[in-house]
C-alpha cells in the first residue's frame, strides 16, 4: 500500500497552517506586545488568526474535493470541502466579534486557542479512522473548555468551564468505550471496515451498547436531551464568543463527525441494533425519540426562561432537536440539509452573541429587560441581532427558515410517516410555532420597550461591526439564494 | 485455569462502570476526575485485549494515543480546579450552583 505523501501534507495544510499561525500569535505577543496597551495586543491576535483562517479557507476552496487520502484514513469528499470551510467562516466571524467584547488578559492565548480547537475541527470533517476522530474530537474539547472557563474575574466562567469539562469528559469516555467495542467486534479501526464487518455479522448485545455509548456521545456534542443538562450554564456562564464558537463551529463539526460514524461505520445497523429492550429496532428509532425530547424540552423551557443565554441555550437544545432529524434522514437524501442547516444556524447562533458580547462589554446584564431601548442605544447592534433571531425562529426569507424547510422535507421524504422520522418533523413544525413567542419576545424588548434607565448609546468597535453586519448579510443572502449551498450537493 | 478475552473484557467493564459511578455520585472534584481517569483506563485495557485477540497492533496504538489525550485532559482539568477554586474556595460540586435556572 504505497501513500501519496505529497498529497497527504496537502490535504493537512490548512492544520499546519492554523497550528503555526496559533504558535505565531502568541511568540509576537510575547515579543512585540510587551508594554503595549490590552487593546493594542488584541487586535495585532485577531488580525494575525483572521490571517491564518482566510489563507487557510483559501487553501481548501482551491484543492476542492480529492476523494480517499491517506490509504482511506481521511476522506476530503464535498461534504467535508464544505464544512472545512463552514467551520472557518464560523471561526472568523468569532474572532471578529472577540474585537466587540470585554477585553481579557491574555487576548493572544484566548486567539490561539480557538486556532486549535478550529485544527480539530477540520479534522473531525475528514476523519474516516476511530483514531483521529478520537483525537480530533479531543484537541476540539480540550481547547473549547479552556476557552469556556477563560474569563477569570467571574466565578460563573470556570463554573461552566468544570462543568462542561465533567460531562464532556464523561461523554468522551464513553463514546473511547464504544470505539474500543466497536473494535472488538470488527477488528477494525476504519470507518469502511468497520461497516463491511459489521454488515456481515454483527453481535447483538454487544453493538447495542457500542451504538448506544457512541449515541451519548453524539448527545452531549450536540446537546440532545437527555444528555443537554451542561448547554445553558455553559451559554450563561462561559464569555460570550467562547461560547458563540461552542454553539456554531462546534456543532458544525460534530454534526459532520457524527455522520461520518453512524452512516459511514454504523450504518449497518441502523435498523437492526438491539437496542430498546432487544426488540431489534436500530439506533434509528432511538435517535428519532432523541430528537423528540429534545425538542419538547428545549422549546417549552426557553418559554420560562429570565436570561437571555439561557433562552437561546434551551432553544439551542429544541435546534438541536432538528439537527439530529436531519443527522437521521441524511442517510437516505444525504447530508445537503443537515449541513444547510447547521451552517446557517451556526451563522445565525454566532451574529446572536455577537450582538450580546457587545452588551456585556457596555457593561449591561444579561436579564431579558436589558435589551430594552437597544434600538435607539445601537441600531446597527438592533438590526443584526433582529436579523439573528428571526433566522433562528425560521422567518422566510431568511436562511433559518429554508434550513428547517430542507430538513423537514428530507425527513417527509423517507417515507412519510410511516418512518419516525416523519413523526419527529410534524412535532419540529408544531414547536417551531412555540419558539416563535420566545424569540418574539426577545425581539420586542430590543426593538419597541423603551429603557427606564435611559443609558447611553452603545460603542461598535469597527471590526465587531463589519462581522455582525457579515453575519446578518450572510443570514439574508443564503436564505435568498438557497441554491448557493444547496446546489452544491 | 486459563485466562482469555471475557475475562479481561469483564474486568474492564467493571473498571469503567465503578468509574461512571463514581462520576455520578462522588462530590469532590478531584475524586470525579480520578473516576474520568478510570473510565478512559478501563477503555484501554479493552483495546488491548482486543488487540491481542484479534493479532493486530492497532488498538495497542490506540492506547498510546489515550494515554497522551488522558494527560492533556487532566492538565486542562486541574487549571479549571484551580481557577475556580481561587474565585470560590471550594471544591465541591454541590456547591457550585452559581449557574442555574
Amino acid at each position: 500500500m504505497s501513500i501519496d505523501y505529497a498529497l497527504l501534507f496537502r490535504v493537512l495544510l490548512p492544520e499546519a497552517l492554523l497550528t503555526a499561525t496559533a504558535l505565531l500569535v502568541i511568540g509576537v505577543d510575547l515579543v512585540w506586545g510587551r508594554g503595549r496597551s490590552r487593546g493594542s495586543r488584541l487586535q495585532m491576535a485577531v488580525g494575525a488568526g483572521l490571517l491564518g483562517v482566510g489563507v487557510a479557507a483559501l487553501v481548501i476552496w482551491q484543492d476542492g474535493a480529492q476523494g480517499s487520502v491517506w490509504a482511506g484514513n481521511l476522506r476530503v469528499d464535498l461534504l467535508a470541502v464544505a464544512v472545512r470551510l463552514g467551520v472557518l467562516g464560523l471561526t472568523g466571524l468569532s474572532l471578529l466579534g472577540l474585537t466587540g467584547s470585554r477585553v481579557s488578559d491574555q487576548p493572544a492565548e484566548y486567539v490561539a486557542l480557538a486556532l486549535l480547537a478550529t485544527v480539530g475541527f477540520l479534522q473531525m470533517a475528514v476523519a474516516q479512522n476511530l483514531l483521529l476522530a478520537f483525537l480530533a474530537l479531543e484537541l476540539a474539547s480540550l481547547s473549547l473548555y479552556v476557552l469556556a472557563g477563560y474569563d477569570r474575574s467571574r466565578p460563573e466562567s470556570a463554573e461552566a468551564a468544570l462543568k462542561y469539562f465533567l460531562q464532556g469528559g464523561v461523554s468522551a469516555a464513553l463514546l473511547l468505550f464504544g470505539f474500543s467495542l466497536l473494535y472488538g467486534m470488527t477488528g477494525r479501526i476504519d470507518l469502511t471496515g468497520i461497516s463491511m464487518a459489521l454488515a456481515v455479522h454483527s453481535d447483538g448485545s454487544l453493538s447495542a451498547v457500542a451504538v448506544g455509548m457512541v449515541l451519548a456521545a453524539f448527545g452531549f456534542k450536540a446537546a440532545v436531551a437527555p444528555f443537554h443538562p451542561w448547554a445553558p450554564d455553559v451559554y450563561q456562564g462561559a464569555p460570550p464568543m467562547s461560547a458563540a464558537l461552542i454553539a456554531s463551529a462546534a456543532k458544525l463539526a460534530g454534526l459532520a463527525f457524527f455522520w461520518r460514524i453512524f452512516w459511514s461505520g454504523l450504518g449497518p445497523l441502523a435498523a437492526t441494533a438491539p437496542l430498546l429492550g432487544g426488540a431489534g429496532g436500530g439506533w434509528v428509532p432511538v435517535l428519532a425519540s432523541m430528537c423528540a425530547v429534545s425538542l419538547l424540552l428545549g422549546n417549552l423551557v426557553a418559554l420560562a426562561q429570565a436570561s437571555i443565554r439561557r433562552l437561546l441555550a434551551y432553544s439551542a437544545i429544541g435546534h438541536a432537536g432538528a439537527l439530529g432529524l436531519g443527522l437521521l434522514s441524511a442517510g437516505e437524501v444525504g447530508p445537503g440539509p443537515l449541513f444547510y442547516y447547521a451552517a446557517t444556524y451556526g451563522l445565525a447562533t454566532v451574529g446572536a452573541f455577537a450582538c450580546l458580547a457587545i452588551l456585556d462589554r457596555a457593561g449591561d446584564g444579561d436579564r431579558i429587560e436589558d435589551l430594552a431601548g437597544l434600538r435607539r442605544r445601537s441600531p446597527l447592534v438592533a438590526a443584526c441581532f433582529a436579523v439573528c433571531v428571526l433566522s433562528l425562529a425560521g422567518i422566510p426569507p431568511l436562511a433559518g427558515f429554508f434550513g428547517k424547510f430542507v430538513v423537514f422535507a428530507a425527513a417527509f421524504r423517507i417515507d412519510g410517516l410511516g418512518h419516525p422520522a416523519g413523526w419527529v418533523a410534524l412535532l419540529a413544525i408544531a414547536m417551531s410555532a412555540v419558539s416563535l413567542y420566545y424569540y418574539l419576545i426577545l425581539l420586542k424588548q430590543a426593538w419597541i420597550a423603551e429603557d427606564v434607565r435611559e443609558r447611553g448609546p452603545i460603542e461598535v468597535p469597527p471590526a465587531a461591526a463589519l462581522g455582525l453586519l457579515l453575519a446578518a448579510g450572510l443570514l439574508v443572502v443564503l436564505g435568498a439564494f438557497p441554491s448557493l449551498l444547496l446546489g452544491r450537493f | 485455569m486459563t485466562i482469555g478475552l471475557n475475562d479481561y473484557i469483564t474486568l474492564s467493564v467493571i473498571l469503567f462502570a465503578l468509574g461512571f459511578l463514581g462520576v455520578l455520585l462522588r462530590k469532590n472534584t478531584l475524586v470525579i476526575y480520578m473516576c474520568l481517569e478510570l473510565m478512559l483506563v478501563a477503555s484501554t485495557l479493552a483495546l488491548v485485549a482486543f488487540s491481542r485477540f484479534h493479532g493486530m497492533l492497532d488498538g495497542n496504538v490506540f492506547v498510546f494515543f489515550i494515554l497522551t489525550v488522558a494527560a492533556a485532559e487532566v492538565a486542562v482539568g486541574l487549571a479549571i480546579i484551580v481557577a475556580l477554586f481561587r474565585r470560590r474556595q471550594t471544591v465541591q460540586v454541590d456547591e457550585l450552583n452559581a449557574l442555574r435556572d
